[in-house]
Order: C-alpha cells, then sequence, then structure tokens
C-alpha cells in the first residue's frame, strides 16, 4: 500500500554504457559458458572499490557528466531528511571508509548530485523509489548485490514479478516515534511501512500486507496460525528475498522446509514416510494461511481429505499406477462414524518409526 | 480482581483533573511540519501523519532509552456455547499481563552497543509470548536473541466425530501441547569483508492428551504424554566482496523424543458389537516411545557479477538427519486378531528401527543484461531426497492362562526416492517508460518411488508404488504504470503435464495474479487484487477439477495526512472448488466428492485522534474483522475490538480494550462459542 508509486522520466534510462550483446547464445546452455567466462574475468577485476570514485567537489561544472558533491551540500536542502539519516543504519555509508563512500552517503544511492545541486530539479538526481524497478534495484544491489539474502533473489517471486526493494525498505526512515502509534494489530497504524527493516512480527505482517492483502485476511479464519496474536510473522515461513523452495518457503537446516522448524516432531526421517510430506509439502493437507476446517485441513472432513488421494485400484503387472497412494486402503465400512474419521486409527499421519499403516 | 479493575478504570478520572501540561513549542512546530508534509506528499509518503509528526531527529530532545511498556488485566466474559472449542480457537486467559514491551537504549559511548532492542509481547500466561534482544555494535558484532511460547489446546468434536447425525461423542483426540523455542544468532564484524557467524536454535515441546491404541481388533481411547526436544547448532562464514559473495556453513541438530500412552482402567474401545464371538476390552496399558535422532547439513552459497552485466547466484545445499527409534508396549485385556485369527489377554510388542533421509539440493541462476532494457534469467535447480529405514518388530500374543504364547518376528522395512528438477527462463523486457513485460518457460521433472513392508503385523507383502513428473509451463506478465497514481500488474502461469505424484496435484493448470492499485485522491488509494487457479486432471477414474478465486479491494483514507482519522477497509472474496471421484472402500463403488468454499472475510479499522490539547489527546481505535464462509461447511466467526488511549501524563496514558469472539457452524452447531475479553491498564511512553 505504501510502495511507492513508480514514477517515470527520461533520466530514468540513462545510458549504461553495457550497450547490447548482439547474437546472445540459447539462455540455458549458456549459463556454464557464462559461468566459467565470468569466473576467468572475475579473477582479474576483485573489488574496485567505488572510492576511486571522483573526488567531492564543491560545485559541478557546467557542462559534462554530473560528480559528486559529498552529503554536505545535501544536507543544506535536505535538512530533515539527514538528520534522520544520522540514525539509520545506512549511515556507516558515510563514515565507514571500507564501504568507498565516505562522506558521500546520499550519492552512493541518488549518484552523483552536483547537476542537481545547481538546479534544483529532481530531474537532474536519480530517486531510486520512484524510478522503474530495474533502476532502482541497481541503486540497492549496488552494494548488497553480494550478499546470500540475494542467493534466491532470481528464483523468487519478487526479484522475478519487479518487486523493488523500497516496495518492503524505507532506506531513511527511522522508526517512528512510539508515543504516537495505537498498538493494536489493526492496520491503520501501519507501523511497519517507514522501516528500514521492520523486526516486531506486527511490524513485518503490516509490511506484507499492504500487498498481500487477500492472504493476509486468511488469517481472520477460526483455525490459523497466530499471526493476528503478534506470536508469528510471515517471514518465519517465507524469505522475501527468494530461495530454492517454491513459495519462498523459508528452510531449515539447510535444505528441508521451513514448517520443520517449529514442528520438528514432524521431521524424521520415518521408516515409514507419508509421501506427500516429502513429494509435495504440507500444503497437501493443510492451509497454512487458514482454514475454517480444524486443524486447517483442506477439506471439511477427514475421510474426504484421505480417500482423494487414496482411491485408485492397484495397477495390473506391468502397468503404472495413475498416481501415488492410489492403491485403495484395506476394507472400511465407512458407515460405521469411527471409520470415518481416518486419523483417529492413522495417529501417526505424517510417518511411522514402528508401522506402515502409521497405526502406532 | 475486582478491585484491580476498579482501580484502573479510574485512574483515568483521578488524573483528569489534573490540568494538562502546555503544549511543548517542539511538538507544535512538528506538528505544522507534518501538515505541511502531508499536504505536499501523496497518501503513499504522507501516512501515517503520526509517524510523521515527530521524526525522531537529532534536534529533538531524546533520551539513551525510548519505547513503551504495556500493563494491564484482563478479564473474561464467561464464555457461552462450547468452552473447549473457544480454548482450541481463542485461548486468551484472565489475569494481569504485560501486554506489550518496546524499548530502544542507544549508549552514546557506543561501548558495549550501538543500539539495543527489548521488545516483548503477552507475558503473563496468553497462550503465546515472545521476546526479542537485538543488539548491534556496528564494527564488532550483531547480536539477536528470540524466545516465544506457544501453548496450543485442541479439542474440536467435529474433527474426532465428523459424522454428524450420531451426535457428539467425546473427542479421542486432544492434545495440550506447550512448546518453547530459543534462537541465539551472533554475526562478528571485524572487518566488513570476512564475516563469521554462529546460531543456535532450540525448539522444545511437552503436553499431554488423549489419542487413541489401536490394537486387537478394536480402538480405544487413552491417555498420552509426549516431549520433544530439537538442538539445532550452526556456524559459518561469509565472505563479502564488491564484486562475489560466498558463505560457507556447517550445522548439525540433535533430537529427542518421547512419548507414553497408557490406561489402567477398563476400556470398551469403539467397537460396540463382537468380532470373532467375542467382547473386546482394554484393561491395562503401557507403552514407552523414545526417539533419538541428529544430522549434519552444509550450505555453500555464492554469488558474483564478474561484470557489470551478469549475475551469477549458486548454492549447493546438502542434509543427512537420522533416527534411532525404540519403542515397547505391554497390553493387557481381551482381543483378537483378525488376520491370524486368534484371540488373547495379552499384547507384548517391541521395536527397534533406524532411519536416514540424505537429501542434495542445488542451484544455479543467471541473470544477463543483455540491453539496457532488456534482462535475461536462468535458473536451474534439482532436489534429491533418499529415504531409507529397517527395523525389527517383534509381538508376542499372550493366548491365555496355560494356553501359551505366540511370537511373531516382523522385519520393517521403508524407502521412499525423490529426485525433483526445475529449469527455467524468462526474459523482463522494459518496453517503454512505463510498461514492463515478462515471458518465459518452466520444465518441471521428477520421479518418486516408495517401497514399504510389511503393511501390518500379520506380514501382507510389501507395497511398491511410483510416480513421475513432468509439466511444461509458460509464464508470462506485465507491468503498467502509466502516472504516480496508477500501478498495474498481471502474472500468468500455464501448463500442462504428462505425469503427476497424486490424484490432487497440479496437472493441466492454469494461473492468474492481477494486482491493481490506484491513488484516486491525494489521501485515498485503492488496491484491488484478482486471482484465480484452474487445474483438471484428465486421468481416467480421477477426473479432478479444481478451481480457486481471490478478489480483494481495499481501502486507506488519511484525510489531512491521517492528523485526526485514519480508515483502513478491506474485503476478500474467496470461492474454491474442487470435484473428484473417489472409491468407497467398502465396495470399491465411485462418489464424488464435491468440495466447495465461498467465503467472505471483511477487515475494517479506524483511529481516531479525539479532541485535546497538546500530548492530551486521546486516541480510538475501532473496528474487526469478519468471515462467513458458506458451501461444504458453513461457518461464522467476527472479531470486532474497541480501544481507547487516553494520556493521564506526559509519559502515561490509560488504556482499554475490548473484543468480541464470535463463532458458529452451520452443521456443527455444538461448537459454537461467544466470548467478550476486557483488557485495562497503562502504557508508558518515554
Amino acid at each position: 500500500m505504501d510502495r511507492p508509486l513508480p514514477m517515470a522520466s527520461e533520466s530514468q534510462y540513462p545510458n549504461t554504457g553495457r550497450g547490447p550483446v548482439r547474437g546472445a547464445p540459447a539462455p540455458l546452455p549458456a549459463l556454464a559458458a557464462v559461468l566459467i567466462f565470468s569466473l576467468g574475468l572475475w579473477g582479474g577485476q576483485q573489488a574496485a572499490p567505488p572510492a576511486s570514485d571522483p573526488k567531492p567537489e564543491a560545485k559541478a561544472a557546467d557542462t559534462g557528466p554530473a560528480t559528486y558533491v559529498g552529503s554536505e551540500m545535501c544536507q543544506a536542502c535536505h535538512e530533515d531528511v539527514f538528520k534522520s539519516f544520522l540514525k539509520n543504519p545506512h549511515h556507516v555509508v558515510e563514515t565507514n571508509k571500507s564501504k568507498g563512500w565516505e562522506g558521500k552517503a546520499c550519492e552512493s544511492c541518488h549518484g552523483p548530485g552536483s547537476k542537481h545541486a545547481e538546479s534544483t530539479s529532481a530531474d537532474d538526481i536519480l530517486n531510486p523509489a520512484k524510478a522503474p524497478v530495474a533502476k532502482a534495484e541497481e541503486a540497492c544491489l549496488k552494494c548488497h548485490l553480494n550478499r546470500p539474502s540475494q542467493v534466491g533473489r532470481i528464483q523468487g517471486g519478487h526479484g522475478r514479478q519487479q518487486v523493488s526493494c523500497s516496495a518492503c525498505h524505507s532506506v531513511h526512515s527511522t522508526p517512528p516515534s512510539a508515543r504516537n502509534l495505537i498498538p493494536t494489530e489493526g492496520r491503520a497504524g501501519l507501523r511497519g511501512s517507514k522501516l528500514l527493516r521492520p523486526k516486531s512480527p506486527q511490524a513485518v505482517n503490516e509490511k506484507c500486507a499492504t500487498c498481500h492483502q487477500a492472504t493476509m485476511a486468511q488469517f481472520n479464519k477460526p483455525h490459523t496460525h497466530r499471526l493476528n496474536n503478534g506470536a508469528m510473522s510471515c517471514v518465519d515461513c517465507h524469505n522475501p528475498h527468494g530461495g530454492f523452495l517454491p513459495r519462498l518457503q523459508q528452510t531449515f537446516a539447510a535444505n528441508e522446509p521451513g514448517c520443520l522448524k517449529c514442528h520438528t516432531d514432524k521431521r524424521g526421517p520415518f521408516t515409514f514416510e507419508h509421501a506427500p510430506m516429502r513429494l509435495e509439502s504440507c500444503q497437501s493437507c493443510h492451509e497454512p494461511h487458514g482454514s475454517a476446517n480444524p486443524k486447517m485441513l483442506t477439506r471439511q472432513e477427514v475421510h474426504l481429505q484421505c480417500l482423494e488421494c487414496h482411491s485408485n485400484l492397484p495397477a495390473r503387472a506391468g502397468q503404472q499406477t495413475p498416481a501415488l497412494g492410489g492403491v485403495p486402503p484395506a476394507f472400511h465400512d465407512l458407515r460405521s462414524p469411527r471409520i470415518r474419521n481416518c486419523t483417529l486409527c492413522h495417529i501417526k499421519i505424517h510417518g511411522s518409526y514402528a508401522n506402515r499403516a502409521f497405526l502406532r | 480482581m475486582r478491585p484491580l479493575l476498579v482501580a484502573l478504570l479510574t485512574v483515568p478520572l483521578a488524573f483528569a483533573a489534573a490540568e494538562p501540561e502546555a503544549k511543548p513549542a517542539a511538538d507544535a512546530a512538528q506538528e505544522a511540519k507534518a501538515q505541511a508534509v502531508s499536504e505536499a506528499k501523496p497518501v503513499t509518503e504522507a501516512k501515517p501523519a503520526a509517524e510523521e509528526a515527530t521524526p525522531p531527529t537529532a534536534d529533538a530532545p531524546e533520551g539513551w532509552m525510548s519505547g513503551t511498556v504495556e500493563i494491564g488485566n484482563r478479564w473474561i466474559g464467561v464464555p457461552k456455547g462450547n468452552f473447549a472449542a473457544y480454548r482450541s480457537v481463542v485461548d486468551l486467559g484472565e489475569g494481569p499481563r504485560l501486554t506489550g514491551l518496546d524499548l530502544t537504549f542507544q549508549d552514546p559511548s557506543k561501548r558495549l552497543f550501538e543500539r539495543l532492542d527489548i521488545r516483548g509481547n503477552g507475558w503473563g500466561g496468553d497462550p503465546f509470548t515472545t521476546a526479542r534482544i537485538d543488539a548491534r555494535k556496528s564494527t564488532l558484532y550483531n547480536l539477536s536473541v528470540d524466545y516465544r511460547k506457544f501453548n496450543y489446546f485442541n479439542f474440536l468434536p467435529s474433527f474426532a466425530n465428523p459424522f454428524r447425525d450420531v451426535g457428539v461423542q467425546l473427542n479421542q483426540h486432544s492434545f495440550d501441547t506447550n512448546r518453547r523455542f530459543t534462537d541465539v544468532y551472533l554475526e562478528l564484524l571485524p572487518s566488513g569483508r570476512v564475516i563469521p557467524y554462529l546460531q543456535f536454535t532450540k525448539d522444545s515441546g511437552f503436553g499431554r492428551g488423549i489419542t487413541t491404541y489401536v490394537g486387537g481388533g478394536n480402538e480405544y481411547p487413552v491417555g498420552t504424554t509426549f516431549r520433544d526436544h530439537t538442538e539445532n547448532y550452526r556456524g559459518g562464514v561469509r565472505f563479502d566482496f564488491t564484486k562475489l559473495h560466498f558463505t560457507l556453513e556447517q550445522g548439525g541438530t540433535t533430537f529427542k523424543d518421547d512419548q507414553r500412552v497408557f490406561t489402567n482402567d477398563r476400556n470398551l474401545g469403539n467397537r460396540t458389537g463382537t468380532l470373532l464371538g467375542q467382547q473386546l476390552f482394554l484393561t491395562g496399558l503401557n507403552q514407552p516411545y523414545g526417539i533419538r535422532g541428529n544430522s549434519v547439513y552444509s550450505r555453500v552459497l555464492a554469488s558474483a557479477s564478474p561484470v557489470s552485466w551478469v549475475n551469477l547466484t549458486g548454492s549447493f545445499l546438502f542434509a543427512q538427519p537420522q533416527t534411532d527409534s525404540r519403542y515397547a508396549s505391554i497390553a493387557g485385556g481381551n482381543f483378537a486378531s483378525l488376520s491370524t485369527l486368534l484371540l488373547y489377554v495379552g499384547d507384548r510388542e517391541a521395536l527397534t528401527a533406524e532411519a536416514k533421509q540424505p537429501r542434495t539440493s542445488g542451484m544455479f541462476t543467471a541473470e544477463v543484461k543483455l540491453a539496457p532494457r532488456l534482462r535475461l534469467l536462468g535458473s536451474t535447480m534439482t532436489d534429491r531426497l533418499r529415504t531409507s529405514g529397517a527395523g525389527l518388530f517383534t509381538e508376542q500374543f499372550i493366548l491365555g492362562v496355560g494356553a501359551g504364547v505366540r511370537d511373531f518376528n516382523i522385519p520393517l522395512f521403508g524407502q521412499l526416492n525423490r529426485n525433483y528438477n526445475r529449469t527455467q527462463t524468462e526474459a523482463i523486457l522494459d518496453l517503454t517508460r512505463w510498461m514492463t513485460l515478462r515471458g518465459g518457460y518452466r520444465f518441471v521433472s521428477g520421479s518418486a518411488n516408495y517401497t514399504g513392508s510389511p503393511l501390518q503385523t500379520g506380514g501382507i507383502a510389501g507395497a511398491f508404488t511410483g510416480g513421475e513428473l513432468k509439466q511444461h509451463l509458460g509464464l508470462g506478465g506485465i507491468t503498467i504504470r502509466p502516472g504516480q497514481r496508477l500501478w498495474f500488474n498481471t502474472d500468468v502461469e500455464g501448463g500442462s503435464a504428462t505425469g503427476n505424484y497424486f490424484r490432487t496435484s497440479l496437472y493441466n493448470y492454469q494461473r492468474f495474479r492481477g494486482r491493481a492499485r490506484y491513488q484516486v485522491l491525494t489521501n485515498l488509494q485503492l488496491n484491488a487484487l484478482f486471482t484465480v487457479l484452474n487445474n483438471h486432471n484428465p486421468t481416467r477414474d480421477i477426473n479432478y477439477r479444481f478451481r480457486s478465486r481471490e478478489n480483494s479491494l481495499s481501502l486507506n483514507w488519511l484525510p489531512q495526512g491521517g492528523k485526526r482519522v485514519t480508515l483502513l477497509a478491506e474485503y476478500t472474496r474467496s470461492t474454491l472448488k474442487s470435484d473428484i471421484f473417489y472409491r468407497v472402500p467398502q465396495d470399491l463403488s465411485l462418489e464424488r466428492n464435491l468440495y466447495r468454499d465461498d467465503a467472505h472475510i471483511g477487515t475494517a479499522m479506524v483511529d481516531l485522534v479525539l479532541p485535546g490539547q497538546g500530548l492530551f489527546q486521546p486516541r480510538l481505535a475501532f473496528g474487526g474483522s469478519y468471515f462467513k464462509s458458506g458451501g461444504s461447511r458453513p461457518t461464522d466467526y467476527y472479531q470486532p475490538m474497541l480501544r481507547v488511549h487516553a494520556p493521564v501524563h506526559r509519559n502515561v496514558e490509560w488504556m482499554a480494550e475490548w473484543r468480541y469472539y464470535g463463532f458458529n457452524e452451520a452443521f456443527y452447531r455444538y461448537e459454537a462459542f461467544r466470548a467478550h475479553t476486557v483488557l485495562a491498564g497503562v502504557r508508558i511512553v518515554q
């Protein structure tokens, strides 16, 4: 909701100097070649810090490319932003020599500001919050590209669907004064909207809800995880930067689904696994965002939940079954109510150490 | 409790007599500034005005500590209806609470830390309790400590006995579970390039409940206790360079799970008739279950930008958890075994088993900027899992006094293998300044097989089943932003499969998602969302059709930049339709399962700043959510609330909150409940 609306202008498409690559090969076979080629190139190009950029100058030349003028020049007009920025974690860019932008933190994201300082026109400076996503990303990834959080960026939906960094991270802001916040879970407070990195569960959830309002609405169902109570946040289960699992799922112990981080008793490995848990995910049977059905099940009655998979006749010799789990259970008389609740007997339905039918 | 309620409710009256302090000049200036800012900025930047009103500038007088502490007492009106269902869904309790804590400490000397944040929520007996500490010294360390406590209660008759025609029966599955979760993460920052880190996570659970003992031709509700404990250690080093990053990590877990199932009472079980001419019953049971496990795992992440137009990332992940299980059972009563046609009065079981699950995953992605406006994204990943378990199960039937015993030694074997591969290519083109197009292709393939034996005690031959996954998918999308006021994004995904693992898996499907944001006025913004998923599995005997839709509209209105009023309203309509054939186990006839869910979810929240002087402006928040669904399980659930904050001192606010929970089900009326909660207390602001 508070995602900055993109603003388009000619200045947002400057010539990057890269130029098109002619005769680009087919993408996937090229990946390996690109990797080898690039690793070779990398050897001789390691870490040229931006400190080698032009020295700050008090005033830009009238013609030619803009030059760096230093943060003090920015402060002259943007006093409020400058002072707010003093308490922002990004302020380390201003003071830490190793970052290579000492004294030029503003221009590390906004680009050289000499022309803007002279003209005071918004067209003469880059505003990542209003630039097209690709351009805005460049400003952030200049420093943050080679970080662990970005390893799954392309694989994840946010990166592919052009959700810019500033949609979730407010770079200048510091946490608002607690005095002015009504601490309800009512999202009218939009507490997370002005934070660089929201940490409290409520702030994270409010931030995610600005785009995923339908998903957040699911948590108003009776059987759900405890998000509305401030005990959990979206990022407990999802990694918004992406990962190798679908649906931006968090992982536990390297490559296991994040659900097992809390539900460790379901982790196993079991002598007899229930295949859906490993082949698809918990969502085969559960709706983790909320359900009208107890246990967040996807069906209203347990026997229907089970029989939708356990239904087909066994395959004949030499034939493949239409699906896993198709072999029907042994004779069960569903007219008896005690049989209709399968997990009454199959109590270890997530996997059993002792019994293939999950009875103990 | 009543005196406390009286005291808390009368606190504001006592303070109300005190004359409010004059409005500080700084506040007045900040308010004026906030108003100016809110008038100048669109709603996306202006909200909430309260935040803008007091930007924490360096000029503002601010101490080394800031934040809020909320303490209060909660009263629960006697819940009407099903108290067990109330506990299963809400479970808020009475008594004094630390409902919120949010403190920030800033050390001017920066000796131990630069900034320390402490947050807490729900202390004093609530079913969800959290605490978090974040400390940072930018040249030395980042430390975070996270603690959470969850109490789950579950006792829902409809789940245990869905056959509503026979009336309400006592639930045979209920659990009162306590979970504790602690996470400590330390990142050392001796240099900006090499960053070692350590993490320790402890997750434990314990509780008791009712479960079922299945054996001897019957099932019996019996007591159970359980306690599990997992510790996770990991450590690694990050190497951050301008054009290259890699992380090396090694971790391990230990796991312990002890369960016990028991009873000492005579129990007739669920079978109302006889089996093999015998009335079955259970007179005693002791069944301890112990599992010990551990795992090691490794993780390597890397990303590189060898040239400015190429970004590469890759990861290699490996985990190998394993478990050893021990199990014993002694049961007495009158039992019958259909598979062996034996009658017996005692049953002894013992098990020893172990299982391993090596899992290897890898991923590689590349982003190639072919032109300033054209990017090519490629990714490929693989995930391979092998689970193998083996054990020996020993069972002894005690046939009766002087009748001897029958022994069964049954080797157990289970194996589950899975290979999963996914390759994807996508091009992103900034066609114009205001339009971005995306298009691509994804190929998903995999195979899985499962072997397990025996099926039951008694030794039915093991079963083998397998499946193959093969899907071709097309991807597309468009983002349109014709101006600052309008943003529109769609994503389309469609695929066809020649095989999948399960009858209800995605087969031939189409997914569409559209999002739009329109800023009607400076202080009024609309968001709309539309998603639809169609899935069809045409395989004979399955013919599965699935369709889900979700439409959502939200409105955010902040007149005068939210200075006095903030309104958020959302409405979501979701429908789900599932249609599949299944075979009835007793006669293998085909039946059709139609599942419908037609839900309306509304949320509205209004924040009002009431007239007052300076800091002494009472605030009121009210609203709530409403959920109503029809279809296979018609349910209503509504949660209105009202909250008042009245400043009584510069640093103290009185607060009161009322909430109502109303839950009703059309088919399972006996699960309905209604409950009021009132919370009153003080909020200390620094």
